[in-house]
Parts: C-alpha cells; structure tokens; sequence
C-alpha cells in the first residue's frame, strides 16, 4: 500500500535520428489504496507509461515517487511493484505452486513453509488450490489469468500494475473477471494502476480515470466526471459507445450555425464561449430525443437513414436532408422496444441542457451539459 | 488381481465370437480394398514410389555395403560383390581388431569431445542470454552479433598457422604445465588441452547465434514478469532461461559434439601423430588397416562404424529433445 506520484514524466524513443515522444510530460498523483485506470486509444503511450512505473523503461525525464521517495533509479527487481500482463507471462517449466512461489522465493528471506502458508492461502482465495500442481499448460485462459493473479497478489506489493489483463478472455468471462478484480482490490486495498483500451472497463473499475492520447494527459477525474463534463473533444469523443455527435459550427448573435441546420443558445450557454466564434457542438446519442412533432426551437426534422437494432436499445442514424454525408448525420439511441424504420420522418430534439461546446482549433470544452449533482447522489446511494 | 482375472476370459470369449465373422468379412473387405486401392494408384503415382524406392536403395547402398564388408574376411571381401552378405567369409575378426586399436582414441577423443562441447555450449547459451534480454544498447549489440557471425564463417584452414603459433609461441601450454607432467602424466595430453580450448573457441559463435534464436522467440514478458518478481539477471537465467533452454541445448550439444568428434583438421595440427599417446579416434582410423601389403577394406570399414557409434548414441540420446528444439 503506498501513494504514487508521476510527476512530469516523460519518455522518447530514439529511432535512428528521429525522436518519438511516447509519454509527453504526464503528471497524475494515485492515492493509497487507490484503482486507477490509464486509457487510451492503442499508441497514447499507456503501456509505456506503466512501464516506466515498473522500470521495464528508463524514465527520459520527470520523476516517479513511491510513497515521497524517487524510485526512478531503483532497478525493477528492487521497486516492490507486482504486475499482470496481458500474456499473462506464466513461467511455463513450472507448477502453479512454483509461478506462486516464485515471487516470494526471489525476493524475500522467508522459510519455506511461510512461502507455502501464503501461496495456498491466496490460492483459496483466489479459488484455485486445486490447481496448485498443475502446470501452466494445462490450464485454461481464465484459470491462467487467476494464477497471474495470484502470482502478483501473493506478494503483497506496494503497488499493482496491470496491463490489459483481461484483453485475452472472451467476453463473458471478461465481464466476470472484471466484477471480481474490483471486489480483489477493494479487499486488498493496493494502490493499482489499470491499462486498458477498453472504454467499458475503464468506465466500470476504475475510482479515477487517466486519459491519454498522443502520449499527452487528456483528463484525470472520475468516470463520470470525465464522461458528463469531458476537459476537451477527444476524451468526449473517446467515451461512450456510440460516440458523441460532433458538428463544426460558427456562433452567431446566439445562434451556432452549422452546414445543416442552426441552433439557438441561451445567453447563459453563450457566455462561455467567450469571444470564440468557431466552435463544435456535441451531444451524445443517448440524450437526443426522437418524437413525432416539432414542439419549439431545438427541434428539428430529420429522416432516419439506417436503424441498428440491440435488443435493450435502438442506435439509429438520422440526417438532415435527404442525402446522408459526414456533416448531417445525427446519431442517437432510443428504447429498444420502439419501433423506428429507415426512411421515416421523424423530429429529435437537442436538448439545451445536454449539449456540450469545444473550441474547434483547441478541442478545449467551453461548455459541458449540466448534471444535476442530485442525479448523481442517486445513483452512489439510493433513496430509503 | 479379481478384477483382472475376470477381465480376462471376458475378452477372450468376446474375441471367439466376433473372430470367424471378422476373418470372413476381413479378407473379403480386404480384397476389395486392396483391388480399389491399386485401380487408384495412376501413372503418376506409381512413378513416385519408384523414384522414392530408388533413392531409398541409393542412400542405403554406402552404408549396407560397408556393414556387409566389415563382416567379411580379406579373402571374401575381394571374392564377392561389395554389397553381397557374408554368406562363406563371415568373421567378426575384423571388428575385434578395430576396437583394440581404436578403443585408446575413442577414450581421448571422449577426454576433449565431451568437455568441449558442454562448454561451448554453456557459453554460448550465456552470450546469448546477454544479447537477447539485457538493456545493452541496440547499436552495441549490433556490433557483437556480427562478430559472432563472422566468427561462424572464418574456414578452419586459414587460422591453422595462426593456431599452431598461438599454442607454441604466445601460450606455450607445455612449458606451463611443466608441473603436471611431473606428476607422471604423458606431456602429449597438452594436445587434449588445447583441442579443448581450440574447440570451445570456433564453437562459441555458432552455438551463440543458435540460442540466441531461441531466446528471442522466448515471451519477453515472461522475463519481465521474473525481473519485477525480484529476481536479478543472474537469476533469471538459473531459474527461468536455462529450465527453458533444454529442446535447444540437445540441438547445440548433439550438433557440437558431432563436429568436433569428427574434425580431423585441428588433432592433425594439434596432436600430429597417431602414434601419440593422446591421439584421437579420427587420427587413428585415418591410418586404420593401411599398409604396404594394400588396404584392408573390411578392416577400415568396421573402424569407421566404430568410431561413428558415439555420435550416433548422442543423436539417439537427445532424439526427443532435438526434434522438440529444430521444430521450434
């Protein structure tokens, strides 16, 4: 247990002549006992990000401290950090007894049968001693993922770090897993570090959320945090499925202009603009309403042009006009039981509450819908 | 004990009952299967296992004749076909002679064969482990690949000269191990010594760049997962890379040890003389059955099964492994 701090940390890859910046001055500070998540699309520099923590990577610049102390020059063997791979990394020669043992055999001083008290222990936990003498091999994906698990748990590390340690399981077992890591940590209590790309575990696990892109640090806050008051496009865009709606538009006397059609803002919405003209509006599928007559201003008629049934939700695309193009096309999710088909003509309404602003050449948010924090209360401790 | 005394006759009255049906049905299923399966084989077909036979029948001839002709007296050797059996001139005479000569050089050769192999081997696996997991910088380790590789390619007889001058003039081992011979052992085995290190030297590239493919197909996060587990390098290489290594050390150690068992080219230089009490097998049997009188085929032919027998033991030794390791 112990608080981690990265604090300007920075890494370039030199290939040949070029310098790549992989981690471009990152600051996040992890609480004790703390579940970070770190996500990102593929290449935002997550994974090495993480592995500089481990000190799988030398750190370019910046510092990392473990509990105040700069760990950058310890080596990896030394930094009390226990990590899970994606590969889960099982030494194969092994029993799972032996993977267990490993860690603790290496670096502590412990008597044998201590080791053995602590590996049956976490197997119990863990729900495996009966696979304690098998090898690796013979086990299935998710009994694999169980015994890295184990493995880094057994230790009793300052801190987890995890690299997309669930990518390899099917989508069930992904979903189970994921409840059951949480519940682990909780239990724990371990300062971890989570890399994924998934965006349905970043969302889930996490305490906090760390979002990277092009090396650089979008937005640290809670899920929720970053999913309703996003700090700029990229992370609204990269949260949620499907993603927020996205039209370049130009304010005008309190009217945002766009290619095909204009929306009226309230002086309340249009002060955060401040003095920026070009703007992008965003809304997100799920607060776009579909209804059968235009009511007053943000209503708008439109035609459905494709409709993706889930069962619990409808994702249908609708566009201004007749012809579908990049800039018309409005997505939004309606109840899965209502009946929408292609070429209908229906009315969607944008609510003003639920719209979000960025500056078009900074991506920067100027105005995020507006969440009730009684909402919010709600859901973290219902009424009764 | 019950239970497998009622197994048994339970099988066997099963077995009377279907056995007249089966052989009836059998041998009618049989021809017709055997007629089908000839009206299949095209031309082309046909053509094939013939080349296959052929070529079979090629290979084997060398070998089956010098079995054969090791069998044989002088007399039956120059009277009948080189590929015919023994039939008349069968002796085992000829084998006899040739391991009473050879036994001496097979132990010699056994002396640096043996260590020689282990070690370049070892060091190898270790060069290799350095090269493939530790932090050296790419350029660096660059440059140490390729002299390893150029060490594969330098031909035996350019450093021949270079070699004996090495070992009379800049180490001249027998001065310095004046002390042992003292001790009443022969001063020829300097040469032992000296194929040792000569061996070891050559080998160590090509057993290099042989692990050092294994390794690089290794997990790397596996490693990784050891080094954060807390164990150093060294450790990681004990407990994780060497475990691992098996399939390829069969693959290195029976390819090294064929090599050096059978090089003539270095115990000449560094040995010389068959009559030389550390002389190897190969400088031995390159004299074996010779004489002015002519060549005694039979004789030569059974020193040289003699003399591959430890090569072939290693190659059947390690068989599993070798197969497991080529494959990968």
């Amino acid at each position: 247990m112990a608080e981690l701090e990265l604090d300007s940390l920075t890494k370039i890859f030199q290939d040949g002549d070029d310098e790549i910046v992989a981690v471009d001055n990152v600051s996040v500070s992890i609480d004790q006992g703390e579940f970070v998540v770190v996500v990102g699309p593929s290449g935002c520099g997550k994974s090495t990000t993480l592995r500089m923590v481990a000190g799988l990577e030398s750190v370019t610049s910046g510092t990392i401290r473990l509990d105040g102390e700069s760990i950058e020059d310890v080596k990896s063997q030394h930094r009390d950090i226990a990590m899970v791979f994606q590969s889960y990394a099982l030494y194969p020669h092994m029993t799972v007894r032996g993977n267990m043992a490993f860690g603790l055999e290496e670096s502590t001083d412990l008597p044998d049968e201590e080791i053995q008290r602590r590996v049956e222990e976490t197997a119990e936990m863990l729900d495996i001693p009966e696979l304690l003498e098998r090898k690796p091999t013979e086990l299935s994906g998710g009994q694999q993922q169980r015994v890295a698990l184990g493995r880094a748990i057994v230790r009793d590390p300052s801190v987890f770090l995890m690299d997309e340690p669930l990518s390899n399981l099917d989508a069930k077992l992904r979903a189970q897993m994921r409840t059951e890591l949480q519940r682990l940590q909780e239990d724990l209590g371990v300062t971890t570090v989570y890399v994924t790309h998934d965006q349905t575990e970043a969302m889930t696990m996490g305490d906090r959320i760390a979002i990277l892109d092009g090396g650089r640090l979008q937005q640290v806050a809670t899920p929720l945090e970053c999913y309703h008051e996003p700090a700029n496009r990229f992370v609204a865009g990269f949260l949620g499925e499907p993603s927020m709606n996205f039209f370049d538009v130009t304010h005008r006397d309190g009217t945002l202009v766009a290619s095909a059609f204009e929306y009226p803002v309230s002086e309340a919405v249009a002060t955060d603009f401040g003095g920026t003209r070009e703007l992008v509006l965003g809304i997100r599928p799920e607060a776009v309403e579909i209804l059968g007559t235009a009511t007053a201003e943000h209503y708008f008629e439109v035609t459905v042009d494709v409709v993706e049934p889930m069962g619990d939700e409808n994702t249908v695309y609708l566009t201004f006009g007749d012809e579908a193009t990049e800039t018309n096309t409005l997505v939004a999710t309606t109840g899965g039981m209502r009946e929408v088909s292609a070429g209908q003509s229906v009315v969607a309404h944008i609510p003003e509450d639920a719209i979000h602003v960025f500056d078009r050449a900074s991506g920067t948010a100027l105005h995020n819908r507006r969440v009730k924090s009684r909402d919010v209360a709600e859901i973290d401790s219902p009424p009764g | 004990m019950t239970d497998c005394r009622e197994g048994g006759p339970a099988g066997t009255d099963a077995e009377r009952d279907t056995a007249p049906v089966r052989t009836d049905g059998g041998t009618a299923a049989d021809e017709g299967g055997l007629r089908a399966r000839l009206a299949g084989v095209d031309a082309g077909r046909a053509g094939l296992y013939v080349t296959l036979l052929a070529l079979v029948a090629f290979y084997m001839t060398p070998i089956e004749t010098g079995l054969v002709t090791s069998f044989k007296t002088t007399g039956a050797v120059t009277e009948t076909a080189p590929f015919a059996p023994p039939a008349e001139g069968f002796t085992l005479e000829k084998w006899q002679t040739a391991f009473d000569v050879l036994l001496r050089g097979v132990g010699n050769s056994v002396l640096y064969a043996v260590p020689a192999t282990i070690i370049s081997a070892s060091f190898g696996s270790l060069a290799a482990y350095g090269l493939t997991t530790t932090n050296l910088r790419g350029r660096y380790k660059a440059v140490v690949i390729t002299m390893f590789v150029a060490g594969i390619f330098i031909p035996y007889q350019a450093v021949l000269i270079p070699l004996t001058q090495f070992w009379s003039n800049v180490v001249p081992l027998n001065e310095l191990l004046g002390f042992v011979w003292a001790l009443g052992i022969n001063d020829d085995y300097v040469g032992i010594i000296e194929l040792i290190v000569t061996h070891v030297a050559y080998g160590i590239p090509i057993c290099t760049i042989l692990f050092r493919s294994y390794y690089k197909n290794m997990s790397e996060e596996m490693i990784e997962s050891a080094r954060l587990d807390g164990a150093s390098l060294r450790r990681v290489y004990r407990r994780i890379v060497l475990p691992l290594s098996t399939p390829m050390f069969a693959v290195v150690l029976i390819y090294q040890f064929t090599q050096i068992w059978n090089d003539l080219l270095f115990t000449l230089v560094l040995v010389a003389t068959e009559s030389s009490a550390a002389a190897p097998v190969v400088l031995i049997l390159a004299g074996l059955g010779t004489s002015q009188e002519g060549t005694d085929f039979a004789l030569r032919m059974a020193g040289a099964f003699l003399a591959a027998l430890p090569t072939l033991a290693v190659y059947i030794g390690f068989g599993d492994e070798f197969a497991e390791g080529v494959a990968t």
